[in-house]
This record gives C-alpha cells, sequence and structure tokens, in this order.
C-alpha cells in the first residue's frame, strides 16, 4: 500500500465518521425539538392545575458530602425549603476528614439515632445515624470512607423510607420547584423507573442562601465554553435520546430513581468510575432481563445548577474521569450491545456511543495529527482540507445554534441581548482550541480505562465567578 | 477565494461545498429566528402586561359586583389578545366561586369568550384546545357536554383530564357514570388531580358510582380505586372495607381496604391478615391495629415485631408506640425484656421517633 492509498482511505474513514456523527446528532436536535415543543404545549396546563396532595409521591433526598464543610450547611438549608409536600433529606457524611458532621450537628441540632438499619445495598460500615431536632425530615448517616460518592449514595439507599430516591450532589444549587418538576414523569406514567433533569452551570449566576437567585453567565473562557457545551448535552443530548428510550445518562448531580429499582438492580456500583451512567445502563439492562415494561425519561426543565471547572487541570481531570467512567460503563454492561430483547438502547443508542463518544477521541485525535502530517508532508490538498474543515467548523456551530434557539424557545433562561451573543460568540470560538483539547482529554481517558485506573472522591477547585451571597 | 470557484472537485468535496452552504444558510436563519424570537417575545410581554392589567381590574370588580359585569365597559379585545383573555378569565374564575363565579360568566358572555372558546377547540394546537375545554368547562356550557365528553377518551393526558374536570363543572349528574368507571382506565391521570376532581363531584354524587364500580372490577382496578375511596360516605366506605376485608383474597385489594378501616368493623379478621403471606399486607394489619387496636391485639403486634420483613416490624412498632393504653413506663418494660434482638432494635427506633428514648 502507497502513501497515497493510506492518505485516501484515512479521508474515507475520517468522512465516513464525520458524516455518521452529525447525521446522529441533527437527528437528535429533530427529535429533541419535538419533544420539547410537546412538553411545553402541557406544562403550563399541568403546573396549573397539579396542586399538591397527599396522594403525591414521597421523595427521599440523599445528599452525599465528602469534606463539604464549606458549602453543606448553605445546601442542606436550600434543600430543606424544597417545593414538595412530603420528602425527607438524607445527608451522608463520607468519613469526610474536615468538619462537614460536626457543622452540621451544631447547626441542625443532630442527635444520635437508634436507626434499625438494614444493609439492602453494598456500602462500608455505618457508624450512626442522626436525626435533626430542629428538622424533622433531616437525617444524617456517618460512615466510614468508601472512597467513591457511589458508596455514600448506597449508605442513604439502605436508610431512605420513601418510593422515591433523589440523589443529589452536596454543591448542586437546586431550583425550588425542580422536585415538582422532576417527578412529573412518575405522576404521568407508572412504569418510569428513572429520571434525570437539566443540569446548567452556576458559574456566574448569584446563588443567595443555597438558591439561585439571578441567572448571569461566567467570565471564565472555559465556564462559558462549558455552558455552550451543556445546553447541547441537555437540550438536544438527552432529550434527543429519552423519546425513544434510549437514554444512557442521568447526571449524577441530580436524578430520580425508583426505590424498589434501584435496590432489586443492586444500587450504586461503588467501583464504576461514572456510577450514574453505569446505574442507568444496569437499570436497561435489568428491565430488559426482566422482561419489563419501563420508562427512563428526562424532563428538559432545568432543575440543577452545578459549578462547572474554571481551570484546564480541574477540566481535564473531569473530562479525564468522564471517558473512564462510559468506557468502563458500557463494558460493565456490554450485554446490552446488540441484544435481540434491547431495543433502542440496544441497537441505537449504545453504538452510537460506542462508536462516536467513547471511539471518537480515537478518529478525532488521529484526524488531527493525520491534517497536520499531511500537510507537513505536503500531501494535503489545501482546497479540499479547508473545505471540509469548514464545513466540521460550520456543523459544530449550527448545532450549538440550535441548542441556543431550544433554549430560547423553551426556557430563555439567560434574558439579555448581551447574554445570547456572547454564547453565539462562544458557539463559534469554541471550535478554535477548547474542543481539541477535551479529544485529547477524552482520549487520555479512554487510555486510562484501558489501563485499569482507579478512581476516588475527587474535590474540585470552587469557581470564584459563582458568587455566593450571605 | 478563487479556488473555490474551480470545477474539478471530486464528488464528495463539492457535496461539502454545497454543505456548507446549507450549513451556513441554516445557522443564519436559525441565529435570525432566535434573535427575532426575542425582540417579538419582549414586544409581546410588555403589551400582554398593559392589556392584563386593563382587564384584571374589569374582573375583580365584576366578580364583586352584578352591575359592573352587566354594565362596565369592555375594551377593544385584538385577535392576538384573545388567548391572553380566555387565560386570565380562567384564573379569575379558578379562584372564585358563589355569586361572584356568576359575574364573571355574565362577562364572559359580554366579552364573547364563549365563542373565542368554540374557535379555539377547532384549533389543531393542543394548547389551544386545552384552554378551551377549561373554559367551556367554567362557563357551564352545556351545549358542548357531548364534544367535551368525547374528548375525555383523548390519548393525551393533559387534554383527557382538562376535559374530565370540565364535563364535572357542566353536569356533574352524567359526569359521575361517565368518569367513575374510567378512573381505573385512564392512570395516566395524575392522582391528585382525580382526587380534586372526585372532591369536586362530592361524597354525595359519587359514593354510590364508586362502590358499584369498585365491586365490579376486577382486583387490580379494586386496588387503584380504593385509592380514592376516603372521598366517599363514610358509611359507604365502612360497608364497602368490611366487605373487602371479609371477601377479597387479592393482597393489593386487602392492603388498599386495611388503610382505610377507620374502626373496629373490618377487624375480626385482622388476627388472620397479620399472619398473611405477603408482607405488606401484614403490615397494613399492623398499622389498623395501631389506629383502633385493644388490649387484646398486643400479642399480635409483638408477633409482627419479630417479622422477617424490616417495614412490619417498622410500623408494628409504630403502632405499639400509638397504642393509648401503653405508658411510657410500660413500653420501656417492653423493649427491654424483648428477647428478639430485631424486635429491641426496631422498638428503639421508633420510641426515638416519638421521644421515648
Amino acid at each position: 500500500m502507497t502513501v497515497a492509498d493510506v492518505v485516501l482511505y484515512g479521508q474515507w474513514v475520517f468522512l465516513a465518521y464525520f458524516v455518521g456523527i452529525n447525521t446522529g446528532y441533527l437527528m437528535q436536535n429533530v427529535i429533541a425539538a419535538i419533544g420539547i415543543r410537546r412538553y411545553l404545549q402541557t406544562a403550563d396546563q399541568y403546573e396549573a392545575e397539579n396542586a399538591f396532595s397527599a396522594l403525591d409521591i414521597p421523595i427521599s433526598v440523599i445528599v452525599p458530602a465528602f469534606n463539604e464543610s464549606a458549602s453543606i450547611i448553605t445546601s442542606v438549608k436550600a434543600m430543606l425549603q424544597l417545593e414538595y409536600p412530603q420528602y425527607e433529606l438524607i445527608v451522608v457524611n463520607d468519613g469526610s476528614t474536615d468538619d462537614t458532621l460536626d457543622k452540621l450537628i451544631d447547626e441542625f441540632g443532630m442527635r444520635p439515632f437508634p436507626e434499625a438499619y438494614r444493609a439492602r445495598v453494598p456500602c462500608a460500615e455505618v457508624r450512626g445515624v442522626y436525626r435533626s431536632v430542629k428538622a424533622g425530615n433531616l437525617r444524617v448517616v456517618d460512615k466510614e470512607n468508601g472512597g467513591s460518592k457511589a458508596d455514600a449514595s448506597n449508605a442513604g439507599i439502605n436508610v431512605c423510607r420513601y418510593p422515591l430516591v433523589c440523589v443529589v450532589d452536596a454543591d448542586s444549587v437546586l431550583q425550588p420547584d425542580s422536585l415538582r418538576r422532576v417527578v412529573r414523569p412518575y405522576l404521568e406514567d407508572p412504569k418510569t423507573v428513572a429520571v434525570g433533569g437539566t443540569v446548567r452551570i452556576a458559574n456566574g449566576c448569584t446563588v443567595r442562601q443555597g438558591f439561585l437567585e439571578k441567572v448571569g453567565l461566567p467570565s471564565n473562557f472555559l465556564a462559558l465554553a462549558q455552558v455552550v457545551e451543556y445546553l447541547r448535552a441537555f437540550l438536544f443530548g438527552r432529550m434527543g435520546w429519552s423519546p425513544i428510550n434510549g437514554l444512557l445518562i442521568i447526571s449524577g448531580a441530580f436524578g430520580l430513581f425508583h426505590k424498589e429499582t434501584l435496590v432489586e438492580a443492586g444500587g450504586y456500583n461503588p467501583e464504576a468510575v461514572g456510577e450514574d451512567m453505569e446505574l442507568v445502563l444496569r437499570l436497561h439492562r435489568l428491565m430488559k432481563e426482566k422482561q419489563r415494561d419501563y420508562r427512563i425519561t428526562f424532563v428538559p426543565d432545568p432543575v440543577c445548577w452545578t459549578d462547572a471547572p474554571e481551570n484546564l487541570r480541574d477540566l481535564k481531570s473531569q473530562r479525564v474521569r468522564w471517558q473512564h467512567g462510559l468506557g468502563q460503563a458500557l463494558m460493565l454492561n456490554r450485554s446490552l450491545i446488540f441484544n435481540r430483547r434491547g431495543g433502542a438502547v440496544s441497537w441505537v443508542a449504545i453504538p452510537f456511543y460506542l462508536v462516536f463518544e467513547l471511539l471518537g477521541p480515537i478518529v478525532e485525535v488521529l484526524g488531527y495529527v493525520f491534517i497536520l502530517t499531511c500537510a507537513f508532508m505536503g500531501w494535503l490538498a489545501w482546497p479540499e482540507a479547508a473545505i471540509f474543515l469548514g464545513l466540521a467548523i460550520g456543523l459544530g456551530v449550527l448545532l450549538s445554534t440550535s441548542a441556543i434557539m431550544l433554549e430560547e424557545i423553551s426556557f430563555h433562561m439567560y434574558p439579555r441581548f448581551r447574554q445570547l451573543f456572547a454564547l453565539y460568540m462562544m458557539a463559534i470560538i469554541e471550535n478554535f482550541g477548547f474542543r481539541q483539547l477535551t479529544a485529547i482529554w477524552r482520549l487520555q481517558g479512554l487510555v486510562r480505562w484501558l489501563r485499569g485506573g482507579k478512581h476516588e472522591w475527587e474535590t474540585l477547585t470552587r469557581s470564584a465567578s459563582l458568587a455566593e451571597e450571605p | 477565494m478563487e479556488w473555490l470557484l474551480r470545477s474539478d472537485f471530486d464528488v464528495a468535496t463539492t457535496v461539502a461545498l454545497w454543505s456548507i452552504a446549507g450549513v451556513s444558510v441554516t445557522t443564519i436563519v436559525l441565529f435570525g429566528y432566535t434573535m427575532g424570537l426575542r425582540i417579538v417575545t419582549i414586544r409581546a410581554d410588555s403589551r400582554r402586561q398593559r392589556f392584563l392589567a386593563e382587564w384584571r381590574d374589569i374582573f375583580a370588580s365584576s366578580a364583586l359586583s352584578a352591575s359592573a359585569a352587566e354594565t362596565c365597559a369592555l375594551p377593544t379585545i385584538r385577535a392576538g389578545s384573545r388567548i391572553d383573555l380566555l387565560e386570565e378569565w380562567n384564573l379569575a374564575r379558578s379562584i372564585v366561586s358563589g355569586d361572584a363565579a356568576g359575574h364573571l360568566m355574565v362577562l364572559a358572555r359580554r366579552a364573547g369568550i364563549p365563542e373565542v372558546a368554540t374557535q379555539l377547540l377547532q384549533r389543531q394546537r393542543m394548547r389551544s384546545k386545552i384552554l378551551a375545554v377549561q373554559t367551556l368547562g367554567h362557563l357551564r356550557d352545556k351545549t358542548h357536554r357531548d364534544p367535551i365528553c368525547d374528548l375525555v377518551q383523548h390519548d393525551n393526558t393533559a387534554l383527557s383530564i382538562t376535559a374530565a374536570v370540565a364535563l364535572a363543572e357542566i353536569d356533574p349528574a352524567f359526569a359521575v357514570n361517565v368518569l367513575i368507571p374510567l378512573i381505573p382506565v385512564r392512570r395516566d391521570w395524575p392522582k391528585n388531580r382525580v382526587s380534586l376532581l372526585l372532591r369536586f363531584l362530592g361524597s354525595e354524587l359519587i359514593s354510590e358510582p364508586m362502590y358499584r364500580t369498585i365491586r365490579a372490577a376486577d382486583d387490580d382496578a379494586k386496588t387503584y380505586l380504593l385509592q380514592f375511596a376516603r372521598l366517599v360516605e363514610a358509611e359507604v366506605l365502612d360497608a364497602l372495607v368490611v366487605e373487602l376485608i371479609r371477601d377479597s383474597s387479592d393482597p393489593g385489594v386487602l392492603s388498599a381496604a386495611l388503610k382505610l378501616v377507620s374502626g373496629f368493623e373490618g377487624v375480626p379478621r385482622i388476627a388472620t391478615l397479620t399472619h398473611h403471606p405477603v408482607w405488606f399486607v401484614r403490615m397494613q394489619a399492623a398499622k389498623v391495629l395501631g389506629r383502633v387496636g385493644q388490649q387484646e391485639h398486643l400479642a399480635l403486634l409483638e408477633a409482627l415485631l419479630c417479622d422477617r420483613e424490616w417495614w412490619v416490624r417498622y410500623r408494628a412498632a409504630q403502632a405499639v408506640a400509638s397504642l393509648p393504653f401503653l405508658g411510657p413506663n410500660q413500653l420501656r418494660r417492653m423493649q427491654r425484656e424483648s428477647k428478639d434482638p430485631f424486635a429491641a432494635d426496631i422498638l428503639q427506633q421508633a420510641f426515638a421517633e416519638v421521644g421515648l428514648a
């Protein structure tokens, strides 16, 4: 095979990948647009007449916390004010080495509680359970460090009492009506076993007493790029898979699960790097194996705001971990791939994730190397290369533009024209550097998974732009 | 840029070139649409606020006075504001009752709201249909009873439940016989809205059809309907519960019926139900004993404290802690003397919950 042949075949491989991934994204976009339109048509009506009653399903909110001393009190105070008729809040202190537990005990009047504990899903040893004398629906589980959020979440599942379980990050900022919004699919369809909600970037927003007061955009370049990225990921990434019951990820920052199904699936996997995705895949697998009719669905409402990394070190760490988790989750649930009874999950969603999300970074980074090599060696046909590069960038901008439009049609959280312009500018600029960097980090994550790296709790540097007002 | 105009590109490159043009145009269109939408939304919001401020005053004065409803001057209603008007009228109508509701209906007829609602009902857009049905229901407009009755069967949940509520408003006596048999079929109807609907119809009207429907239903439908049975008249409920506990063997039905036991009527079979093979029946039996149990039932509860299922033990312990004839000292002694460690643990937890630890 000559060099010319290699270049020719290489071109066709990259072209096929390019056509495949963009066709997939454009289809998700169309499905998401239809889904959001349909959702919004009935949302107001549902809201207006869906007054609370004793028939609402009670929810256990689980907050795993490891060394969250700085934010835990504000977070718990905010979570105790959620708009929902019946819920309990369970904070799991996963062997924090700071004063997270002491702060909780002092602030909320926590007293040791003789919980008749039962271990339904595996987790590290529980040292004790505390109950608040100030807030009757607040309990704290103090346990040995299990090394992961999954282990802490499992301890929470073991002590919770209600039929629905909502696992949230301790540093998440929740919308006051988040539980009411995310419970809607359970009320509409009793076959629902898990629901995810849209997570937005909190950097640049004003947070008061744990609640979002004013939506803003971050001034930090990396955080702003992630705002556009999250719009794409949630508004059409997740919403595009949900109508065909092909949703593979429910963000660990906020997810609502049917408890008995969660327990039946064995709870979170403490060994999983991406425990959120691994759990959703395992739920799909369980339901398929038991041949049960089920729904894993998604609500487009912004229910949770999270802090995004603002420096390269933290962002790299996050992306490497996500890719590692993706590989591991797919491998652990590989029996789903092209499973005869697997439906859209097995035949559409997982193959797409496998080819374009898991292996995508290899093709993308190889593509960059290929182009640079060809350019260096003088093998590159510049006009053709410029055209394909232009198309790649153009499609990237189109997808982001579409996500911004979906946001404007649906929730218009960014009310100023200046904000809208900033998002559009970022939709263009992110194609020059940011996407290439994330592709390289994802490749590193893939390598780390193949080499069997281990995962532990990670503490990211809190963003300076997420202004907490007193 | 002359190279772009070359004609010797291969097919793939030519397609890519045209794709760039398509993608660029689409992006610009989407961008323009988004910006235009933003401008239109801002202007429409401002106009809407002015329009609604004017009408809110009219609704408020009309609700308070029949003469205001009949004679007040009405502003011109532009075509684009009609939906806003209907939404606002529905909001006002849903928060008033009695004479005020009647006044608002008079005002609605003067403002042409029934005609607007009738037009919206013909539209394909779901939101318009729902608004129309809601309005016609609030107007108690009997001429639309049959089309609304048809919409109760619609696949769209929001539309069908709104139609059910509207039907109940228009003709309650007719609606009970249509809607109650539909409740176990339409599991997509949010339970709290079904509950509100039944409350609206009233216990007097729903008791007999509920009793009849529950008795005739299969076990699954029985279990589902029993969730709403608390809304029927007390004597009908008691008779129904006794009958179901006596005759049913289905765990779901038994469990749902046990939740409704309020006196001793259903108790005779309780002793056997505390040994039922299905754990949630035993759990509900424990809860009943906590509510209505007497001294002679204590032994049954003590046995349930050693049950293999955590929830049965937990509910039995809560039941023990709530028994009126046992004082704190007796409860503590019971826990100390318990030979079963599971029973002792669960009693400790239940006592701690009521401040007895």
